[in-house]
């Protein structure tokens, strides 16, 4: 699997990164990728509604509040992924595309060369991008103090352990 | 018995801590007045931190030219004996004390340097300590009340 | 009377007056001098049977009571350290006027623990095996070698002289913890977040009577990103003393 764009959302639905790591995909403007953002922010947020009443699951709220009072009462997160309800893959003979939700509500997106037969496989090596993404994330943004929160990501720093890990 | 006294000197030449005592350990059941209280007569007394003070110079040169921290015996005035140690951070520990060690004209009771040196040594652990509080800043007074008993204590076990 | 006596080191620099007087019999007052901490007949007893009592609310559980020289390496988590050391900088840039103002303040709060810290690394040295430092080549062999490895777990990676002023010296770290994720937007210049890690060095320094300036720069190298140099900058009275002392 190798991933070929790698998109960062803030809880409103604002793209604040956005890196095309590997070649493969044609590039867009500026504006295209804020409404590619915007609209995959909007389609998971429709995806989350339809879920709870398709199979009655706990409201995203719920599991929220429940995953943060585990993550208090434990010190650890149970699953890192607080994605449970809403868009999570699209899959297409072009491209796979994963969705991953902090509990903070800030969305990691990856898009990947689609491995048509081997979901299982390439939904963990998916999962495995994302926890490194997440680690990064949260030592080299977190942690910078030239860094205010919801806003475009600009740390070299970040950059650069971004495109080591990918690549 | 003979009678101490101890006092920190800060960087600026400044006084930290001041204590004055007497030895715990010679004072004869006899004796009416309770170990460890001062008997310096009023006339000395008033000459301590002058003595400890005028010993600075030569506390500072022998600063720049032993990498020892405790300097031993730096200094004495008529009888008067000025000890010194410095640490890294440049503050001065002296004690000051009467030669004159008689004790029912025992001679042999002498002041002990080791003793004083493992005294020296303690000080500076406590000195550490009182700079590890973020209220306090180097060159302040050291007004605390628990230090002024532990250095009371290391007073009673070793001089 | 003894009570008469005016002692020449009553001088002030703390909020005690001469008016304050220790209840318990403990504590030295630099308004009034050793009248103010002589031991009496009351605290005599308690030095000698050992009696504990309570000075200060926090007696029973002093600092004074606990082991600091332990060799015992204490490792606190680098998360915390960092998310603290992240809010250390936004609040000194919230109250700083510009880039050179913020380095000013960052060097300003390690100075202090630079002070602290240089006592406590000699004393966990030990005095059987450890010398004060004297000349400025060994301090900053101090500096660079023991007192960089007590606080960042690690000796500094080089250590240097400038080849053109004799005053100045370089100590070198490949990758200095507080900046470690750390990237300096564009507009903010030359910036080093190290500067605190300068005022440490600084504080040191200028505590063990070898005063100078200390100043970070970023010098990135391949695989290094945040590599930085720490100028030191010794006083020309300094240069003196040396050479008249071990010329």
């Amino acid at each position: 699997m190798k991933v070929y764009s790698i998109y960062i959302l803030n809880k409103a639905g604002g793209l604040i990164y956005q890196n095309d790591v590997n070649p493969g995909l044609t590039k867009l403007t500026a504006n295209d990728y804020l409404v590619l953002a915007g609209t995959l922010h909007g389609v998971h947020a429709i995806a989350s509604k339809l879920s709870i009443n398709i199979d009655g699951m706990e409201s995203h709220q719920e599991s929220t509040a429940n995953a943060n009072s585990a993550l208090l009462v434990s010190g650890r997160s149970q699953d890192a992924n607080n994605n449970k309800s809403g868009l999570q893959s699209i899959e297409t003979d072009l491209f796979n595309l994963y969705v991953f939700q902090t509990l903070t509500g800030i969305k990691f997106i990856i898009i990947t060369s689609p491995n048509p037969g081997e979901l299982k496989k390439s939904y963990d090596s998916a999962n495995e991008v994302f926890k490194q993404l997440y680690i990064v994330y949260s030592d080299y943004v977190m942690k910078d103090p030239f860094y205010s929160l919801d806003m475009p990501i600009k740390s070299f720093l970040f950059d650069t352990k971004v495109k080591e890990f990918v690549t | 018995m003979s009678s101490y006294y101890f006092s920190i000197i800060g960087t600026r030449d400044n006084p930290l801590y001041e204590v004055e005592f007497s030895s715990f350990k010679s004072s004869s059941s006899s004796s009416s007045t309770p170990p460890g209280i001062s008997q310096f007569t009023d006339s000395v007394k008033e000459i301590l931190p002058f003595v400890s003070n005028s010993s600075l110079d030569l506390i500072e040169d022998a600063q720049w030219s032993t990498s020892q921290f405790n300097l031993g015996r730096i200094d004495s005035f008529y009888g008067l004996l000025v000890y010194a140690f410095i640490t890294q951070g440049n503050i001065k520990f002296i004690l000051c004390f009467e030669s004159s060690t008689t004790n029912n004209g025992n001679v042999t009771q002498k002041y002990d340097e080791n003793s004083i040196k493992q005294f020296f040594i303690e000080i500076n652990d406590l000195y550490v300590k009182c700079l590890l509080n973020p209220f306090y800043a180097v060159n302040d007074a050291i007004t605390s009340p628990d230090f002024d008993l532990k250095v009371k204590l290391l007073a009673k076990k070793y001089l | 009377m003894s009570d008469d006596i005016i002692l020449p080191s009553a001088t002030s620099m703390s909020t005690l007056t001469i008016s304050d007087v220790s209840r318990t019999g403990f504590g030295y007052n630099p308004s009034v001098g050793t009248a103010s901490n002589s031991i009496t007949s009351e605290t005599s007893n308690i030095l000698l049977n050992r009696k504990t009592i309570s000075l200060t609310p926090t007696s029973a559980n002093s600092i004074y009571d606990k082991n600091v020289s332990s060799k015992k390496i204490t490792e606190i988590s680098l998360s915390s350290l960092s998310f603290l050391f992240c809010e250390i900088v936004n609040w000194s840039h919230k109250n700083s006027k510009g880039i050179q103002d913020l380095e000013t303040r960052l060097n300003g709060l390690g100075y202090q623990i630079g002070q602290r810290f240089l006592e406590l690394t000699k004393l966990r040295e030990g005095f059987k095996n450890s010398k004060r430092e004297i000349r400025i080549i060994e301090v900053l062999q101090f500096i660079h070698g023991s007192f960089w490895k007590s606080i960042f777990g690690r000796a500094a990676n080089d250590l240097e002289k400038s080849q053109d002023v004799s005053n100045e010296y370089m100590i070198i770290d490949n990758a200095p913890l507080v900046s470690r994720f750390i990237s300096i937007p564009k507009d903010y210049g030359n910036l080093n977040c190290s500067a605190f890690m300068a005022g440490i060095i600084e504080g040191a320094l200028d505590s063990a009577s070898f005063q100078a300036d200390v100043t970070a720069h970023s010098v990135p190298v391949d695989g290094y990103p945040s590599r930085t140099v720490f100028l030191i900058k010794f006083h020309e009275s300094l240069m003196v003393r040396e050479s008249l002392r071990f010329g």
